[in-house]
């Protein structure tokens, strides 16, 4: 039924929001209202966040608006806090979903001493090792040699948990990720591979990306099967990661999972005029169409339980709400002060790190010459 | 040997010693790691049935098996990774990259992953791992099989570097970097794999990371190296003794992070530094310990801090040997120290 190396992406539910194939029974309106409620939640983050950006409250953010059914879907997909991620930086939707608690993201966002990470990543790097949601890279695909080696551990100690390695496809143009990808595959490490394709690398498409029609084909160099989903249909993302996370759970080797979706905003901040200098507005408006929000909407329509107006503003407003006070909650816990520089270096702190931190603390205190 | 042997910093009782090579040494240590502790795992190109190029880990599949020990994909970048990924995970790799050479390709993994994880997640996440590689010059490699990259990663915070030059050291700090949280570049100076010997105990001991050591004691100036220059440098104290001149000799063994007490106490009392390395000068590891003595002892110095390196030069093949600071060349600068 699910098929590896198909031409076409795998979908359940047509843009219309009618399925084309039956439904899964898990599918339930109230499962596909709780899908509906994480992707609006990631959505609103995205829009709070852009906010924050705009106030000069953080300094770099990476939407994901768009692919919220790919990262809603795979979170959905894993046992969260038993399998271990190794996500790359556009991963905020499936952290929130992995249950990563909305302050701990806002906290790193803004860099306050509610930041898990201490304040020493550029913000939109999260960490997070109650739900195993291994610290985000800016260094593209360099996550992936250490996840296949996350997997060859979990395979070593005879333990029932996968490893899951998201990138995006400018990724699978990197020497790691073709090393990362081998490495996997000659060990036979439970490694589920997920591209979240969303077509651009900043200002580069996939066309000038590569050659290979498509990612997941790629798979094949690498002796494990790829798979290619409609990452706006989070039933197709669903269906299939789960089935593949069940594959490489039973110890069946890696796979690769393609997720093809669309980053409807900007890269970051560093780009906000996309649509002015290297992509049409054509374009986007093509894939606002194919919106993943919207389409489980339309499917909850079409089953009889649809989403009303009120429904979806309250779900909103809510959002925003709980948006604005991890906002207030981050910033009065105050910025790290310079001690965060000096700590976790090493498991230990060596004498010459020991004395640049008195030199400083003498500067900083003005104690002492 | 005429080196003072280096106390040690941790043993667990004395008694038995053998007289082993430095490659027998590093073999050892990673032949009791891997019976201390199960997390440990040995792996690189070839490290297996052929038991590394240089043999560094003979016999120890056939003892622990192919599940702890084994052969890799040719890839330097999947080696360090993966490394990385197991340590994150849990387990304590023992990573061989077959030359410090070809250290390229896992550049990335060692500067953004391994250096780095432990500081940018908030301590949740670490990677305490051990990078083996033999580094150096002096077996005709040519330049792909004989550099000095230590500088490049001594540059990295959040990476330890060490590079033993006795049996003794090479079992004691591997066995510190297994053991340690912190991920650790090893590296193995190829030139004394058998040509080093010395007397290295029987039980558990470790090198503590950081640590100098004293090889020889002298009052009239300081000669400061490690890895594969320590018998040159030891042989032109031995010249200078005969002149008179009496050299105080210290290996570094670790450059992240060294051991400026040492140092400090040392040249304070000599009032003369010379610096070896075979790295090429400029950047070179050692600029750093001369800026620290000029820094710290600029009043009680006699003479200029004095450094002997390799040249800012691709290694050469045919000028192997002219290329390494050679005792002839570490004992004049030693005499012009002493004339200044």
């Amino acid at each position: 039924m699910i098929q590896p190396f198909t031409s076409d992406p795998l979908r359940w539910v047509a843009e219309d929001g009618l399925p084309i194939r039956e439904l899964p029974d898990r599918f339930t309106p109230a499962v596909l209202r709780d899908l509906h409620r994480e992707m609006v939640r990631a959505r609103e983050f995205d829009k709070k966040l852009v906010t924050l950006l705009r106030q000069g409250r953080t300094t770099f953010y990476a939407q994901s608006s768009g692919m919220e059914a790919t990262q809603v879907g795979l979170a959905r997909s894993i046992r969260v806090g038993h399998d271990w991620v190794w996500p790359y930086y556009r991963d905020h939707a499936l952290g929130l979903a992995m249950g990563v608690p909305l302050l701990d993201l806002i906290s790193q966002c803004l860099g306050t001493n509610s930041d898990l990470c201490r304040g020493r990543q550029m913000p939109h790097h999260f960490a997070a090792q109650r739900q195993n949601f291994v610290s985000i890279s800016s260094s593209i695909a360099s996550q992936v040699p250490p996840a296949a080696g996350n997997a060859m551990a979990q395979k070593y100690l005879g333990v029932d948990e996968i490893t899951v390695c998201t990138f995006g496809d400018g990724a699978t143009s990197e020497g790691d990720w073709h090393a990362g990808m081998n490495m996997a595959g000659a060990a036979g490490a439970p490694c589920l591979f997920v591209c979240e394709n969303n077509q651009w690398a900043i200002s580069t498409n996939l066309r000038a990306q590569t050659a290979s029609e498509t990612i997941h084909i790629k798979a094949k160099a690498y002796g494990m099967p790829g798979y290619y989903v409609d990452g706006n249909d989070v039933v197709a993302v669903m269906e299939v990661v789960s089935h593949v996370a069940e594959g490489v759970r039973a110890g069946n080797g890696p796979a690769l999972v393609e997720c093809l979706t669309y980053r409807v905003g900007s890269h970051s901040n560093a780009d906000a005029d996309a649509e002015k200098n290297y992509r049409t507005r054509e374009e986007v408006n093509a894939w606002l169409a194919r919106d993943p929000i919207t389409r489980v909407e339309r499917l909850l329509d079409h089953l009889g339980e649809p989403v009303s107006a009120e429904e979806r503003a309250d779900l909103i407003s809510a959002v925003h709400r709980e948006v604005d006070e991890a906002v207030l909650r981050a910033e009065a816990t105050g910025q790290p002060d310079w001690r965060i520089m000096f700590e976790d270096v090493y498991a230990d702190t060596p004498v010459h790190l020991r004395e640049q931190a008195a030199f400083l603390r003498n500067e900083q205190e003005g104690v002492g010459a | 040997m005429t080196a003072t042997q280096p106390k040690p910093s941790t043993t667990t009782g004395a008694g038995e010693t053998r007289i082993l090579t430095l490659i027998q040494a590093i073999n050892e240590a990673m032949a009791e790691e891997l019976a201390r502790d199960e997390r440990v795992v040995v792996f690189g190109e070839d490290v297996g049935a052929r038991g590394g190029v240089f043999l560094a880990t003979a016999g120890l599949q056939e003892r622990f098996g192919p599940r702890r020990v084994f052969d890799t994909p040719l890839s330097e970048a999947s080696i360090v990774g993966a490394a990385v990924g197991m340590a994150v995970r849990g387990l304590r790799p023992i990573a061989e990259i077959q030359f410090a050479d070809y250290m390229g390709p896992g550049f990335d993994q060692i500067i953004s992953q391994a250096a780095k994880i432990r500081y940018r997640s908030g301590g949740q996440f670490t990677a305490p791992l051990v990078i083996r590689t033999p580094s150096g010059g002096g077996v005709k490699g040519g330049h792909h099989h004989s550099q000095s990259p230590e500088s490049y990663f001594c540059h990295t915070p959040g990476l330890k570097v060490v590079m033993p030059s006795t049996p003794y050291d090479a079992k004691g700090l591997l066995k510190a970097a297994v053991r340690g949280g912190d991920p650790v570049i090893y590296f193995e100076p190829k030139r004394l794999y058998r040509a080093a010997k010395g007397e290295v105990p029987a039980q558990d001991y470790t090198v503590e990371i950081g640590q100098g050591a004293v090889r020889r004691e002298g009052t009239d100036l300081t000669i400061i190296g490690y890895g594969g220059v320590m018998p040159d440098a030891e042989k032109a104290a031995q010249a200078l003794a005969a002149e008179g001149v009496q050299a105080e000799v210290i290996d570094l063994r670790s450059l992240v992070p060294w051991d400026r007490d040492l140092v400090l106490t040392s040249v304070a009392k000599t009032g003369r530094a010379v610096l070896v390395s075979e790295a090429p000068r400029t950047a070179n590891f050692m600029s750093e310990v001369a800026y620290t003595v000029q820094e710290e002892l600029f009043d009680s110095l006699l003479a200029p801090v004095l450094q002997v390196a390799g040249f800012d030069t691709p290694y050469p093949y045919v000028q192997d040997k002219v290329y390494l600071p050679g005792p002839n060349r570490i004992a004049a600068a030693c005499v012009r120290a002493l004339n200044y």
